[in-house]
């Protein structure tokens, strides 16, 4: 009592710049290197990609317009707008090659691989450059998505994951215990601290010492924070989609009875309802129907216990079947299983759940070391994903067909990119049972204005968002 | 001196273990750095590339040979997903884990030895329940609950104190408060019993049969001997208060080694890992090594070996 007397200080200081509370900090702002979500989010602020998303996921021109010149040839053609770099040069062709030649140079990177389908990259003058393919890529312009460094810097292997020069619209000013960023257009300064604890980021934002925070919230704090004042939620419909993976290599669920019993033993409607925030819907794909490549046409399944018990008797199944489901620690994680768990015993399946560190419980799911595992794809954008996932080429260490999945049908399809039938073949054939798309919510003070929660639970709208003067009505 | 030295030469079989049991440990967990760098699209070949570059495809007696090699020259190596000089990550780290434990440790001290000693003068009577129940009470509490109630009093209703990060001096009050209750509880019940059995010994008897003030036999008599074995107490807890803070850095957002460590962990990132345990358990023995050593000092039958 007597110290907090001593040191104390009445009120959180007053601070002119918007404060921003992060479950988790980037652990580097190298975009060649960056995979985390706050590296990658913050990364998408700092940088400037070729190329970026419209609302159906159809890559759009960010820094540059392309043309395929031939299958194997693509023209892009730099624009005047966002090609200051924040240290005063000028962002050229010459540094989209740099980015993309030293990305490929790379052996420890995890984004390497994904453009190893480039065989040369040439500046043809300051605006212009052209990328050579090895075998035609339909999706190829939707890659191109790393934000690109100064070949000046690049040279000089200058240190961008803790020291970044992008074009983006906000410049790195400092990084030690908080990321502090600054908006080129008005110099608003914006501060990212990590607060890992989902409670104490509650209690600072309610002392207002941090202006707003997004996601990584259980619902329960979601609904308490909106009854506060002075507090104001927003939400929005996610598209990271959650799912239970399968082990189609597993004696008992390599029979399709046994899998659809699973998937109709889940009452995904009530977890929506009592157990996610607002902006969560049921899912029947990876990707969401108003993407590009979606399917609006897919049926829930529906939430069927007597069905799913006649199913597994009719596989022959002696009740109750016994299952083992691995999640991480994530609290919310462990709780959405615990009600799956009890959803399913009504149709006669006995679900065990073992929670795992992250590292242990990942490691598990790669090497096939499961029956049933829960995961969520995030901010996945091309349908390059159904490869990624499902086909028979892809299984790890390749890629992340996890569930040892092998179709002949579904590869040609996939192959053909006939997107539609790939995901009406991957819902008969239930690899997995789609859950959700996660809601997206930011909670910020009632000062802050301008800031939307984005789809994917990217931080694009620091970008824009203000602080404004309350009046005493407020 | 020849005390002091057999007690440095017995700490070097235990630093060897340190080494050798984290680098086990931490080889031995589930869990591959390179699957977890390079992703799901890579090739077989770019994994075989790069676990040669990082000499994981050696074997692990050998592994543990150029580990030694690097630790002898000072070099921890890079973390693998911060891209960052080990040393200079520990660097910024450990002066506050140090900064945070040495607060804590007062803190305890000026709490658990004054309640203590009352406890075991005023043996049976209220002084003594209050500082019983009290022990017992904050050592009933854990950390990632006493951390947020601290945060909700003193923070949030008081409006007294930052409820976390590391940006005011004011900042490291309430871990540093949250970490000391325990040792408190600890140091009250360990002064109360130890100064307890002291008061009952034949040397207290004749002071006070000599007519020495009640004072002076309690100052000069009875709490000396009675303080020796919570010198080793609070050794030991500083020990701990150094390891063992992982959960108040986390919930503060205090930005020492505990928190370094749990997510180094979390991502796989092994030298980072072995950096920190390193770290954590050569702390742990140097300040056992001091506790012995002052033990020595104010009790010479220690060394003689009585």
């Amino acid at each position: 009592m007597v110290l907090c007397m001593v040191v104390g200080c009445a009120k959180p200081p007053a601070h002119s710049e918007i404060r921003m509370a992060l479950a988790q900090a980037p652990l580097t702002l190298d975009p060649r290197y960056a995979t985390d979500a706050a590296s990658e989010r913050i990364n998408r602020l700092i940088y400037r990609p070729l190329v970026d998303f419209d609302a159906h996921s159809h890559p759009i021109p960010l820094l540059a317009n392309w043309q395929q010149t031939d299958a194997l040839h693509y023209r892009f053609t730099l624009g005047q707008s966002g090609r200051l770099f924040h240290d005063g040069t000028t962002l050229t062709a010459a540094d989209v090659v740099a980015t993309y030649v030293s990305l490929l140079a790379l052996k420890d990177s995890p984004h390497t691989a994904e453009f190893a389908n480039i065989s040369d990259v040439q500046a043809r003058n300051d605006d212009v450059v052209e990328f050579t393919l090895r075998v035609p890529d339909s999706q190829f312009p939707a890659r191109l998505i790393i934000g690109i460094m100064p070949a000046r810097l690049i040279a000089r292997h200058h240190d961008f994951a803790r020291q970044p020069i992008g074009s983006g619209s906000l410049q790195l000013m400092g990084w030690k215990r908080t990321v502090r960023l600054q908006r080129i257009s008005d110099h608003q300064q914006i501060v990212l601290e990590e607060v890992r604890d989902p409670t104490v980021r509650v209690l600072k934002l309610l002392r207002g010492e941090v202006d707003m925070l997004q996601g990584d919230l259980p619902p329960e704090l979601v609904s308490y924070l909106k009854q506060q004042n002075g507090i104001s939620v927003e939400e929005v419909a996610g598209t990271n989609f959650s799912y239970q993976g399968f082990n189609l290599q597993d004696p008992l669920l390599k029979n399709p009875l046994v899998r659809r019993a699973v998937t109709l033993a889940v009452d995904r409607n009530a977890i929506l309802q009592h157990m996610l925030i607002g902006g969560s819907r049921a899912a029947t794909a990876i990707l969401p129907p108003e993407h590009w490549a979606g399917n609006a046409a897919l049926p829930a399944y529906p939430y069927d216990p007597v069905q799913a018990r006649s199913l597994l008797l009719q596989a022959g199944i002696k009740l109750p079947l016994k299952l083992v489901y691995k999640t991480s620690t994530d609290a919310q994680r462990v709780r959405l299983a615990t009600v799956m768990q009890a959803q399913m015993r009504a149709s006669g399946i006995d679900l065990e759940i073992r929670s795992l560190d992250w590292g242990t419980f990942f490691d598990d799911i790669k090497q096939g070391h499961f029956q049933l595992y829960g995961l969520t794809w995030v901010g996945i954008k091309t349908p390059e994903i159904y490869r990624l996932a499902f086909h028979s080429a892809s299984i790890p260490p390749k890629g992340a067909n996890r569930g040892h999945l092998q179709d002949a049908e579904l590869d040609e399809l996939i192959d053909r990119a006939d997107w539609q039938a790939v995901t009406a073949r991957a819902h008969e054939l239930l690899p997995y049972v789609p859950l959700w798309y996660e809601g997206q919510f930011a909670a910020m003070r009632k000062d802050i204005v301008g800031y939307t929660p984005a789809a994917d639970g990217n931080w694009d709208g620091l970008a824009v968002v203000a602080r404004r003067k309350l009046n005493d009505k407020d | 001196m020849s005390f002091a030295i057999k007690r440095v030469w017995g700490v070097l079989p235990v630093v060897f273990g340190v080494l050798l049991l984290t680098f086990l440990l931490v080889h031995l967990v589930p869990g591959d750095p390179v699957e977890v760098m390079l992703g799901d699209s890579a090739t077989s070949g770019d994994r075989a590339q790069l676990r040669a570059e990082l000499g994981l495809d050696q074997p692990l007696a050998v592994q543990f040979c150029n580990y030694l090699k690097h630790i002898a020259h000072g070099d921890f190596g890079r973390s693998i997903h911060q891209h960052a000089d080990i040393s200079t990550l520990i660097a910024e780290r450990v002066p506050a884990t140090f900064k945070l434990a040495l607060l804590a440790l007062a803190i305890a001290l000026l709490m658990g030895l004054p309640l203590g000693i009352a406890a075991a003068l005023h043996h049976l009577h209220w002084p003594d329940r209050f500082a019983t129940l009290s022990a017992l009470t904050l050592s009933a509490m854990p950390h990632f609950w006493l951390g947020p109630l601290l945060m909700l009093v003193f923070s949030l209703w008081l409006g007294w104190l930052p409820i976390s990060g590391m940006e005011s001096k004011a900042s490291i009050v309430l871990p540093a408060l949250t970490l000391a209750c325990g040792l408190a509880a600890i140091l009250t019940r360990m002064t109360r019993a130890s100064l307890l059995e002291t008061l009952n010994e034949d040397y207290v008897r004749t002071a006070r049969a000599k007519g020495l003030p009640e004072r002076l036999v309690i100052l000069r008599h009875a709490l000396k001997p009675a303080l020796l074995p919570v010198v080793t107490v609070v050794g030991l807890q500083l020990g701990s208060l150094l390891a063992g803070a992982v959960i108040t850095e986390t919930v503060f957002g205090w930005e020492g080694i505990g928190r370094l460590l749990v997510e180094s962990i979390e991502k796989r990132d092994y030298p980072v890992t072995q950096a920190c345990v390193l770290v954590i358990s050569l702390s742990y023995v140097v300040i056992n090594l001091l506790t012995d050593l002052a033990y020595g000092r104010l009790d010479p039958r220690t060394e003689s070996g009585h």
